[in-house]
């Protein structure tokens, strides 16, 4: 089956593309929601999709060889609630305007691939999307065991650092730590507080430098980090990533 | 001359009605440790001659030095009674032979977790006053102490001697003032005592439970053995006699008349019976001895059927008097008795013990096999304390078998301060390497042990910090966790002197925490290494331990200081908003004070977080006018599950808020130390969660959103609400002469103290009371000294917690200067935040 894959720029979106080329699809396009342009919304703390690291998820594209969509985050999260119904004004629309252009680009897609684990909120909403153009959602992650997931990742060779904490235990000092370095810490993080390892709840964001459907490696040039929100023990801060190179594997 | 074996006792510890397990509790300088030695020469450990300068039960150097005792030390004694003696036990099936566990415990205040741990694994206690100074606020105390664990008190009123030679008391004077020693003893017992549970606690001098004489000379008696005399020769009922010998009862020599008044209606007075048949015999020795006159002195001793051997007869003065009075009264003989005969075995005092000392069902296998002292029930022990052995840095577990036996190489469930029932949460299952039984400075291999005996275990120190209880039930709940009357409140920062030292130095602090039931040692926030103890002689000691035993590498410390705590003093002026770090979720809150009243209950159980909600819910709205639905919504208390600061659901309708219940305690719990002002520990804050707003999506709400957010609203709640600190105070107790009282005074005006009592308690002796801040207290028994030309003796005891008023925030406030401070010395930015830097707007 042909497959559009939902990019966030992170860990997970990547390693559920990897899964999907693993099952026998093949991934034909990226597409990608970002924030507006302005700089100073670049963290949106939107309920649907990842914003931090944004500026560099075309070059994703670029080192795999596919087409790239994207479309600007207009709306916000409108319905809270668990469950979704067609609501204007909603991000989800923004997802479905999306979608909807791949679609017409690519009439022989079948699947989209998302990189949800645990979020029935971010799942419902794609879910709800699929139904509407009529395609499956892949979701090959969906209820997997978050320390032993990370754990596979890693082992996979998905090179993924982290862009953004938020969380009880992390700090400024992990933003751009790599997840095999940060594994001995989520995994005790979980075990002493409930944490989720894979960073399911909000706790971490990370961006992909490599992995083995790549065919050349991100390179960060230049990035700065910002705070979002100052505390003693949860700061919430991220790396803005301002240049980044390719280089050939 | 040692007129026992181990194999000896291990028999007796089968026989156990005839098993009395107790301890020795005074104030400081009273001569319990003196005491002890005089009855541990009668068991036979050392030989009778060192009695009274021995102190065999102090065993370290600088205990035999400054003449204190710092830890408290067991042995196991055997003493047989005589079938005239045996009358009077209540349960006889055992023969004659008797063990008894004797634990000498500390004196000084600073050291009374040692004596909480002492009476934790006994069941009755000798209470030592000394005559002269009479009931004074450490033996107020430890009978309080004694009495909060279901203790039976026997009293022993001792440094007669000195009444006698050095004050030259007339006898009606001395009777006069053992009435008083007798009468403040039961003020404090009927205060404090447990009626329901224990009947009546009294001690009386008729009853037999009061005993008389010096320590350091060896002799003592009861009104029993001068009754055992008397009776035969009155031809009355011993137990007649003994009523007869005390109070309100007086003889005439010449009508051989007994009555309850001091003179007839002739006008003749009379003798009171206690003088004339109990003190004027040893009047009688004592001026004759001491006076030169030889031959009087021997003739007495010939009259009351002393043998003296002809070396005895040669000695003259205070050794003679000695010996006639050790020959005449002995005092092992007199105290061996009456504790034979008045305090309880293990058997009779675990029936009534077990509902204090078991926290589970009381009628499960465990419980009852408590109640009974059965040998053959599952095992329940309790370890109160840790003791070094001779192999630097391992501990024998000492404590105490209230049900089943214990032996060298058992399998068995050691079970932390914070084991769960039904969980694995400070829970190991280890074996028993050896079983010892403790006796002073040596130990001796035992194979097992049964129920109602004390231990001391090898093997388990590695999975115990201080204390816990060892089962071999799996449905088996912790024995009582004890209750220190004493708080860590003063501190101080330790570092090595050389940086290569630093590993030793960790090791060693953990070896001195596990040394000693009352101090802490910890990392601040900062990373200096601080110890916390109760007073400045006992972190003396302590950092004298770290240095030459725990750690053995050269340490530096830093001045003393004192721990404060953070409250508030009024509801929080608005509603706080804090937002988790995915900005998703809301926790909206108020801080509130919570009074003085309830704050001192929970630190002291009668609130505990234990407790079934409702019956714990109905109490509060009783005793300190809560709303019953609100006390019913308490989440948790705080720091450690049972602090005094409570978390409290006020919100109404709100969606999977049980969810992050947990996330929420978790949160407070990992905050509850560290206040906002200062980083010092809360104390007496509710705080009321007002509302909540969260993610649908539970995976969105979890503990890494929920904690970070509960802290942050924890934090802006409090600044809100008239945050400021509690300093502790100390009760000092001031013994002087008139001349040193005007001082006293002075010492204490310039010390913030302020004096509430002033009594005179014996001729020209006075005693002051006052209250002093722990901060102001550095130095000042030596600044007391020396405005007193040496005469005035201070104890100081923790006392209470003192809020400085004013706001903590207000950077006019004195009590923000103190935070200042506090913040400057553990590295942190000096300024104490407002709330806005917590709170987010919506």
């Amino acid at each position: 089956m042909k497959v559009v894959a939902l990019v966030s720029g992170g860990k997970d979106s990547t390693y559920n593309m990897m899964k999907c080329v693993e099952n026998g699809h093949e991934v034909v396009a990226l597409a990608h929601a970002h924030p507006p342009e302005d700089a100073e919304k670049e963290e949106l703390d939107s309920f649907l999709f990842q914003t931090v690291g944004s500026s560099a998820v075309r070059t994703i594209s670029e080192c795999m060889e596919l087409p790239f969509y994207h479309k600007e985050i207009s709306g916000t999260a409108v319905t809270q609630g668990l469950d979704y119904e067609l609501t204007k004004g909603d991000e989800t629309e923004d997802l479905f305007l999306l979608l909807s252009e791949v679609k017409e680009k690519h009439p022989d897609i079948g699947a989209v691939s998302v990189g949800a684990i645990f979020s029935s909120y971010q799942a419902n909403r794609v879910q709800h999307v699929c139904d509407r153009l009529g395609i499956q959602m892949l979701a090959y992650l969906w209820h997997r065991e978050q320390v032993e997931l990370l754990q596979e990742m890693v082992d996979s060779g998905v090179e993924a650092i982290l862009i953004k904490v938020a969380s009880y235990g992390l700090g400024r000092e992990d933003l751009g730590k790599t997840l095999r370095q940060m594994t001995p810490k989520l995994l005790t993080l979980s075990e002493k507080y409930g944490v989720h390892a894979c960073g399911e709840g909000g706790e971490f964001e990370s961006f992909t430098l490599d992995c083995p459907l790549f065919k050349k490696r991100i390179v960060i040039d230049e990035s700065e980090v910002i705070v979002h929100s100052a505390d003693d023990v949860a700061p919430v801060v991220y790396l803005r990533i301002n240049k980044v190179h390719t280089e050939p594997k | 001359m040692v007129n026992f074996t181990v194999d000896q006792i291990r028999d007796l510890m089968d026989k156990v009605s005839n098993i009395r397990n107790m301890s020795v509790i005074a104030h400081v300088d009273h001569g319990k440790s003196t005491l002890t030695d005089s009855l541990v020469a009668k068991a036979g450990i050392i030989s009778s001659a060192k009695a009274g300068e021995a102190r065999f039960t102090d065993t370290r150097a600088d205990e035999q030095e400054r003449g204190i005792t710092i830890k408290s030390t067991a042995i196991s004694m055997y003493f047989e009674l005589n079938d005239d003696q045996m009358e009077d036990i209540p349960v006889k099936d055992n023969g004659n032979g008797f063990l008894i566990n004797l634990i000498d415990s500390p004196g000084h205040v600073d050291f009374s977790s040692e004596v909480t741990a002492a009476l934790r694994v006994t069941d009755g206690a000798l209470v030592v006053v000394d005559t002269i100074s009479g009931v004074s606020v450490q033996t107020e105390t430890v009978l309080r102490q004694a009495l909060s664990e279901l203790i039976k008190p026997v009293v022993m009123i001792n440094k007669v001697d000195r009444a006698l030679l050095e004050t030259k008391l007339t006898q009606e004077v001395l009777y006069q003032n053992f009435a008083r020693v007798v009468e403040n003893v039961n003020v404090s017992i009927s205060t404090h005592q447990d009626e329901k549970t224990m009947g009546n606690l009294m001690v009386s001098p008729e009853l037999g439970t009061v005993a008389f004489g010096s320590a350091l000379h060896g002799w003592a008696f009861t009104l029993r053995q001068f009754a055992v005399r008397y009776s035969k020769k009155f031809g009355i009922d011993r137990n007649k006699m003994m009523k007869k010998l005390w109070g309100e009862n007086y003889f005439n020599a010449k009508t051989k008349k007994w009555s309850t008044k001091s003179a007839d209606d002739s006008g003749d007075k009379k003798d009171r019976a206690f003088n004339m048949f109990a003190l004027d015999p040893i009047y009688k020795i004592f001026d004759s001895t001491m006076n030169g006159r030889k031959d009087e002195a021997l003739a007495l001793a010939t009259k009351l059927d002393i043998a003296l051997t002809s070396e005895e007869r040669d000695t003259a003065d205070k050794a003679l008097l000695k010996v006639i009075m050790r020959k005449f009264l002995p005092a092992a003989e007199a105290l061996m008795e009456m504790i034979c005969i008045h305090l309880p075995s293990p058997k009779k005092a675990q029936a009534y013990r077990c509902d204090l000392l078991y926290e589970g069902p009381k009628d499960d296998e465990n419980a009852t096999g408590i109640r009974n002292c059965d040998p053959k029930a599952p095992l329940m022990l309790y370890v109160s304390k840790m003791v070094p052995t001779s192999d630097k840095g391992r501990f024998y577990a000492f404590g105490r078998v209230f049900s089943g036996t214990v032996a060298s190489g058992l399998k068995v469930r050691i079970q932390g301060p914070d084991y769960v029932p039904g969980t694995k949460k400070d829970l190991h299952v280890k074996n028993i390497q050896r079983t010892v039984l403790m006796m002073g400075r040596s130990t001796d291999p035992i194979d097992d042990c049964p129920a109602g005996n004390i231990v001391g275990l090898v093997g388990v120190d590695q999975y115990l910090l201080k204390s816990g209880t060892l089962t071999t039930s799996e449905t088996a709940h912790n024995m009582k966790v004890m209750k220190f009357s004493v708080s860590p409140v003063m501190q101080v920062a330790v570092d090595v002197k050389n940086h290569q030292d630093l590993p030793k130095l960790i090791e060693g602090l953990k070896r001195l925490s596990k040394s000693d039931p009352c101090i802490q040692t910890f990392t601040s926030p900062s990373g200096e290494h601080i110890v916390a103890g109760a007073g400045e002689l006992h972190l003396e000691i302590c950092l004298f331990d770290l240095e030459n035993d725990h750690a053995q590498v050269p340490i530096k410390t830093g001045e003393p200081v004192v721990g404060y705590c953070e409250t508030v003093q009024a509801t929080s002026s608005l509603t706080c908003l804090s937002k988790s770090p995915n900005k998703h979720n809301r926790i909206f809150m108020q801080a509130a004070p919570i009074g003085d009243d309830l704050t001192k209950a929970i630190e002291e159980k009668e609130i505990n977080p234990r407790d079934d909600f409702k019956e714990r819910a109905r109490r509060m709205a009783d005793d300190f006018e809560w709303d019953v639905n609100e006390a019913r919504k308490i989440w948790c208390f705080a720091p450690d599950g049972e602090g005094p600061n409570l978390l409290v659901d006020n919100t109404k309708g709100v969606q999977y808020l049980n969810e992050i219940k947990d996330s929420c305690c978790n949160g407070l719990q990992a905050v509850a130390h560290d206040g906002p002002c200062a980083n010092e520990q809360m104390r007496g804050c509710r705080f009321n969660i007002m509302d909540v707003v969260l993610h649908a999506d539970s995976i969105h709400r979890g503990a890494g959103q929920v904690m970070p957010a509960m802290r942050a609203v924890v934090y802006a709640s409090m600044l809100s609400a008239k945050p400021t600190l509690q300093e502790p105070v100390y009760l000092v107790d001031v013994q002087c002469p008139e001349s040193a009282i005007g001082g006293i005074y002075s010492v204490f005006n310039r010390r913030r103290g302020q004096v509430f009592e002033e009594n005179m308690h014996s001729s020209s002796m006075y005693n002051v009371k006052a209250y002093l801040p722990v901060a102001e207290s550095f130095g000042f028994t030596t600044d007391l000294r020396s405005a007193t030309a040496g005469q005035a003796f201070p104890q100081m005891v923790f006392d209470h917690w003192s809020t400085m008023g004013g706001d903590a925030t207000d950077p006019a406030d004195k009590v923000n200067a103190v935070c200042r401070a506090i913040r400057k010395r553990k590295g942190e930015d000096e300024n104490v935040p407002t709330y806005d830097k917590y709170h987010e707007r919506l």
